[in-house]
């Protein structure tokens, strides 16, 4: 009986396996209707134009003229400031996140850990435009803060609606998800590795450079990447906090669709920042090889082999 | 003189080490907290304008909950967290099972790409390409449940979440051996027997915690909302970011620190599933891999 049924197991098993792929197909589908599409058509309406006021956008005519249109002196000025505020907030997240994240996994007891953890998340998980008004309370003129100033005989300071104002606001919005990674994996890493290190010589730079920075190096990258990507295309914190004076491609791509109701140039603007956020992306991960070879060339540690 | 004085230093200085990195994060947490916490003590505040403090008082409250603009805000936001939560459950938990139980085919690169991809286009690109597709298959195709403001919320809202639901349930079942499954068969269960008996159960942690991920990511979005939604759905976030433009009032404090309380109890539930099922199976991530996305 037992190898009369053999067969027709192997059978089964091979149609268990069959239907667990076809598990895939509704999101699959959900997606390139909900989202690859989309996209595809608003490619599509960035190489036609809009003809009149009222009509939003006319493919009859093909051509880049959008994107030479997108790239006039004042989308330029506001693509150079995203850029600019996208690359230096991504570092100072990265600045004030990783010796908090090593504090935490590192030095702080094991039984504090999850508390840790948990406090980080629960300002993560406020609504993220709440929390960028609370900014708006503090920089506005009204403030407590404006208060001080003033009783301290420094006047009102314009503190609102400045390119430091979205400096702030976007430092503080993704710093959770650049300390998060980086916590992940400072939190893996074995204790005795740096005690080793300490105890074969090391003082504690070496031990951080040779040790602790290679392991956490995919940590950093995760972080970078999760921090940049959406800073880059934010759209709500330059409109809270940054007025004309801090505004971000962002709002610009969003004004074409929203007041200008031009489909056509917006489409072209959207397509614009996604391929700007790519080729940095691209430029990082080229950038990252390139320093783990390094590292791998000069900071190797063949001890490292045993333990990973 | 410097060998014997050497460890002295050095265990000195590691400890002015820990002591300056607790300061730091310490002051990193005040800072985390700081706008949430003037948000909260705000939401306290009798004056007109929520910017200028005119005394304390629970007068915005009062306000929060007898305006119709934000109960209904806060009711469509709920829905929709509720709804796009459970299309990203279901076809988030199926696709994670998939690429997990697949491991190696080909189109598992192409589909996690996709997924990725979702989740790195920024969602100001994601929404202005909604807009213009939701008019054409509502008013042009014809598909008019597409006209209802509600369901283009719930649909904006699944892309995402399907995204991170898939991650989720998919490093869940890459940690469980098949061999429950293959046992089941052996013994002749019918696949959607084994599906409900054996699968189910084991990645219903990660299912539960990316639904309610997926419900906070949902109550949280501003982006997606203001551009999909129309005048007879309006969700919360979306009358806040309209009041930024004209006026913000104290009671606008009051609903968030409401919202506030509802979303810790939501991240409350997810700590809750997730340690009782790491105690009960003795496996499972860690809360903080969880939701920093697997």
């Amino acid at each position: 009986v037992t190898a009369l049924a053999l067969p027709a197991t192997r059978v089964r098993g091979r149609r268990f396996r069959w239907n667990v792929g076809v598990l895939a197909a509704p999101v699959t589908v959900w997606l390139l209707f909900f989202f690859v599409a989309p996209f595809a058509v608003i490619l599509w309406y960035s190489f036609g134009e809009k003809p009149s006021l009222y009509v939003t956008h006319d493919n009859s005519v093909l051509s880049f003229d959008r994107y030479v249109e997108a790239f006039n002196p004042a989308f330029f000025t506001v693509f150079g400031r995203t850029l600019q505020i996208s690359l230096v907030g991504t570092l100072i997240c990265l600045i004030i996140a990783f010796p908090m994240a090593y504090w935490m996994a590192v030095r702080l007891p094991m039984r504090f850990q999850g508390i840790a953890v948990a406090l980080v998340l629960v300002p993560y998980w406020t609504n993220f435009l709440v929390r960028t008004i609370g900014w708006q309370i503090v920089l506005s003129p009204t403030s407590f803060v404006a208060d001080i100033s003033r009783s301290l005989g420094l006047g009102t300071p314009q503190l609102l609606y400045t390119t430091g104002a979205v400096q702030l606001g976007v430092v503080y919005n993704y710093l959770p998800l650049m300390i998060l990674p980086l916590y992940v994996t400072l939190e893996r890493l074995d204790h005795r590795l740096l005690e080793a290190s300490r105890d074969l010589g090391a003082n504690a730079f070496d031990t951080f450079r040779r040790v602790t920075l290679p392991i956490v190096m995919p940590g950093i990258a995760a972080g970078l990447l999760l921090v940049f990507v959406p800073l880059m295309g934010d759209y709500i914190t330059p409109s809270v906090l940054g007025g004309a004076a801090g505004s971000m491609v962002g709002q610009q791509v969003a004004s074409q669709f929203n007041v200008a109701q031009n489909w056509a140039l917006g489409s072209a603007m959207a397509i614009v920042l996604m391929l700007a956020i790519i080729a940095v992306v691209v430029v990082f991960a080229l950038l990252y090889r390139l320093l783990r070879a390094l590292i791998d060339r000069y900071e190797h540690i063949p001890v490292l082999e045993g333990g990973a | 003189v410097t060998a014997i004085a050497a460890p002295v230093v050095r265990r000195r200085r590691a400890d002015a080490g820990t002591v300056l990195l607790g300061i730091w994060g310490v002051l990193g947490f005040v800072f985390l907290f700081f706008p949430v916490l003037v948000i909260v003590a705000y939401s306290f505040n009798e004056g007109r304008l929520l910017q200028s403090y005119r005394g304390f008082g629970l007068g915005a409250y009062a306000d929060a909950l007898s305006n119709s603009a934000i109960t209904s805000g806060v009711q469509v936001s709920i829905y929709v967290g509720v709804f796009s939560a459970l299309v990203a459950a279901v076809l988030g938990s199926l696709a994670g099972v998939a690429i997990a139980r697949r491991r190696g085919a080909r189109w598992i690169g192409w589909l996690t790409a996709l997924l990725a991809l979702v989740m790195v286009t920024p969602e100001i690109v994601n929404a202005v390409s909604l807009l213009p597709w939701f008019v054409t298959l509502g008013t042009e195709w014809g598909f008019t449940p597409l006209n209802a403001g509600i369901v283009r919320l719930i649909i904006a809202h699944s892309l995402f979440s399907c995204a991170v639901v898939t991650f989720i349930v998919r490093a869940r079942m890459a940690g469980l051996s098949e061999s429950l499954e293959e046992a089941a068969a052996d013994l002749g269960a019918p696949p959607i027997r084994r599906f409900f008996d054996i699968t189910f159960p084991l990645m219903r942690p990660a299912v539960i915690s990316g639904a309610l991920l997926s419900f906070t990511l949902s109550l949280d979005n501003t982006v997606l909302s203001s551009f999909v939604s129309t005048a007879d759905a309006t969700p919360f976030p979306v009358y806040v970011f309209a009041s930024v433009r004209s006026s913000l009032r104290p009671a606008i404090a009051a609903m968030s620190t409401l919202m506030l309380l509802l979303t810790l109890v939501a991240l409350a539930l997810v700590a809750i599933v997730l340690i009782t099922s790491r105690r009960r199976t003795g496996e499972g991530m860690s809360l903080a891999s969880t939701l920093a996305g697997g």
